[in-house]
């Protein structure tokens, strides 16, 4: 038997004992744990701002940790900053790239960052001293597509990549501090642990992936996903994933039990997941849709308990929005907010 | 999806070794506390409690905003 045969059945073998010691704990599932709790009502949602000015596409946007402000990117070349309460643009910053597919604000307030198709991950200082907004860096070295990025300090930030990796990076010196390299497929979102330890990442191997930024390993990999995972993010408390894909549902994994905990799914969804938000309790999900809706779900009863057109609006929870599916009139829209 | 060469497969199979060895918790522990922690926060989640969004800087007060 060659090396690479013997490997691949080492893997095989591995795989199969991690699927053993997961049904080893598996003495209780999240529907007997919800038995007694009802449904929540109907949730109802109203469009309370439109944020006009963009006049393509856009792609992404995110929140900064005021919940006030939020940054969102359009592929007619512009970062845009917003002040959501008065709509006012604070910064309106050109690229140089226009093939933009990502954006992220820095916990600080003081960065904001967008990549795409030029493979970079360009990073803006909002708060230079002649009030100009310049690019502070370019980081330089991921061989796809910029698909998502984070920061997780103003040092530090991780992005995700159509060349299957993930990086973290040192900003101030513009170079990479590790990549985290075990995907499949292209990488198309990531977001980080309430706690800064962890990052997920989903990609297009069907997979979730959890990793330890310091140590640069794997420590979980979720799959079940019958397609691309193009969403992901954290359930607030850290201790479990959430996952939205192109197989038309939602997935939230258990992340100290490894394992699947209940799948969000209707018959009648059949188009793919694009991005999701839970709301600050956990009890509710909210994921958009290539349909251009965006459905609530209970997360305990796995249940639908809300259908927005996003022309009608696009719920945001905890600093967190979900994003159009496709926004396709240059104009992004915000509603029914919460405070922390 | 991509096929994988030696080094890759090497490193795939150190991989699932470390994702074995990670200390799995019961669910019947691990799903009792998820729930607690959701059933603890609903009071405070503004989308189900109407109250709460009374404070919700997003709405209109009046017909004017001072900049």
């Amino acid at each position: 038997m060659g090396e690479m045969e013997q490997l691949r059945k080492e893997a095989e073998s591995l795989k199969d004992q991690i699927t053993a010691a997961r049904k080893a704990v598996q003495d209780s599932t999240l529907q007997e744990a919800a038995a007694g709790i009802t449904v929540v009502g109907r949730i109802q949602m109203k469009t309370r701002k439109t944020l006009r000015g963009h006049l393509a596409k856009i792609y992404a946007m995110h929140w900064s940790t005021d919940s006030k402000l939020c940054v969102s990117a359009s592929q007619d070349g512009k970062l845009i900053v917003w002040d959501s309460i008065t709509t006012n643009k604070v910064n309106a910053i050109p690229l140089k790239s226009s093939w933009v597919m990502t954006c992220a604000y820095a916990p600080s307030g003081n960065l904001v960052a967008c990549g795409g198709l030029d493979n970079m991950c360009s990073i803006y200082n909002l708060k230079g001293k002649d009030g100009n907004v310049k690019v502070m860096r370019e980081l330089a070295a991921h061989t796809g597509y910029l698909s998502c990025c984070r920061f997780i300090s103003d040092t530090e930030i991780i992005t995700s990549s159509g060349d299957c990796t993930c990086i973290l990076w040192d900003i101030e010196t513009g170079t990479q501090k590790t990549v985290f390299a075990g995907h499949q497929g292209d990488c198309m979102s990531l977001a980080v642990a309430p706690d800064f330890k962890f990052f997920i990442s989903g990609a297009c191997d069907f997979t979730a992936k959890l990793w330890d930024i310091r140590e640069g390993t794997c420590r979980q990999t979720f799959g079940g996903h019958e397609s691309d995972v193009n969403a992901i993010g954290f359930f607030p408390n850290g201790n479990a994933v959430i996952t939205g894909s192109d197989d038309a549902t939602c997935k939230l994994f258990d992340l100290r039990a490894d394992q699947e905990l209940i799948t969000y799914q209707d018959s009648s969804i059949m188009c793919g997941v694009t991005s999701l938000a839970p709301s600050l309790s956990g009890r509710l999900l909210l994921a958009g849709y290539d349909d251009f809706n965006v459905n609530i779900w209970d997360m305990l009863k796995a249940e639908r308990v809300g259908k927005y057109m996003w022309k009608l609006y696009i719920p945001l929870e905890n600093g967190r929005k979900v994003d159009p599916a496709e926004d396709s009139e240059g104009s992004c829209r915000v509603a029914a907010g919460t405070e922390h | 999806m991509e096929e994988m060469d030696l080094p890759q497969m090497k490193k795939e199979v150190e991989s699932l070794k470390y994702q074995l060895a990670f200390k799995r918790e019961k669910s019947s522990k691990t799903v009792t506390d998820l729930v607690k922690w959701i059933e603890d926060g609903v009071p405070e989640d503004p989308f189900l409690n109407p109250e709460l969004m009374k404070n919700n800087p997003w709405v209109e007060k009046g017909k004017c905003i001072l900049l």
